[in-house]
């Protein structure tokens, strides 16, 4: 689980972190696509009986589907950590102000 | 005295968000000081960011299906609409963020902290990006709220609400 190189994340933490990057990316493409295709809306409204509680379970379905997949499919020091906090960050801005600029915009 | 379970709900939700920030400021404060004897408080601390945080989704999403409809009628009415297209619209997409940032933080700090350089430097976003986030996510929900209170006070949804 952890990593003896003090400059890299253990197998798991970094195949997590990668997935929490897709995730937070995937819930804001997901919001978008929804807002604009309505019939997306519908059939995930059809699926929990909200789309708010659908979207919800698909990002975290998404982080813990990818991170169990990158944890156990990739050999161990395969999955690469070095510079995930700077793109998790990155991704997080770039996820928030895509949701707020859509809102704002459309 | 006359509290509503959908009050108890909205209170919850937000009382737990949050807890669920300060003990995400915990989790940074413990990895900034990581060393061998904190190492087992602060997975407790991040264990605690997940549950709280959990809590938190559970009683807004139970509140946002069932009875904010009624609310998002006022406020599109008001003269604030802007409260819930842009604010509760953002709000209600944004809160996943440091849902699943708060999934990840438990499984961080399963590292060990206080020799891992990269393991904290990951830890202290991480719990930094659920702090900020959360202080949006929770400034959002106070705009919504004075949304829906300038809304009663407007003379059209005052007809409506009455």
């Amino acid at each position: 689980m952890n990593s003896d190189d003090p400059n890299q994340l253990g197998r798991t933490s970094a195949a997590f972190g990668w997935a929490a990057v897709v995730a937070v990316l995937f819930n804001s493409a997901l919001t978008c696509a929804k807002d604009a295709f309505k019939p997306l809306n519908s059939l995930m409204a059809s699926l929990t009986g909200h789309h708010w509680t659908t979207h919800g379970l698909a990002a975290i379905a998404v982080f813990f589907g990818l991170g169990l997949l990158l944890s156990k499919l990739v050999p161990a020091g395969k999955v690469p950590s070095g510079h995930l906090a700077g793109i998790l960050t990155g991704a997080v801005i770039v996820a928030g102000l895509g949701l707020v600029g859509w809102f704002f915009l459309f | 005295m006359n509290v509503t379970f959908k009050d108890i709900l909205l209170f919850t939700h937000a009382g737990f968000g949050v807890l669920a920030i300060l003990a995400a400021l915990w989790v940074f404060k413990d990895a900034l000081d990581a060393s061998e004897a904190n190492a087992a408080r602060t997975r407790k601390a991040a264990f605690f960011v997940t549950l709280l945080m959990c809590v938190s989704w559970i009683c807004g999403g139970y509140w946002y299906v069932h009875f904010y409809p009624g609310d998002k009628a006022m406020i599109l009415k008001g003269p604030w609409p802007f409260a819930h297209t842009l604010f509760m619209e953002t709000k209600e997409h944004l809160f996943f963020i440091p849902l699943i940032l708060s999934f990840y933080l438990p499984i961080l700090t399963r590292e060990k902290l206080f020799s891992n350089a990269t393991a904290r430097k990951m830890t202290l976003c991480v719990a930094m990006l659920i702090v900020l986030s959360g202080l949006a996510i929770e400034g959002a929900g106070s705009v919504i709220g004075y949304g829906v209170r300038v809304a009663l006070l407007h003379p059209e949804t005052k007809v409506i609400h009455q």
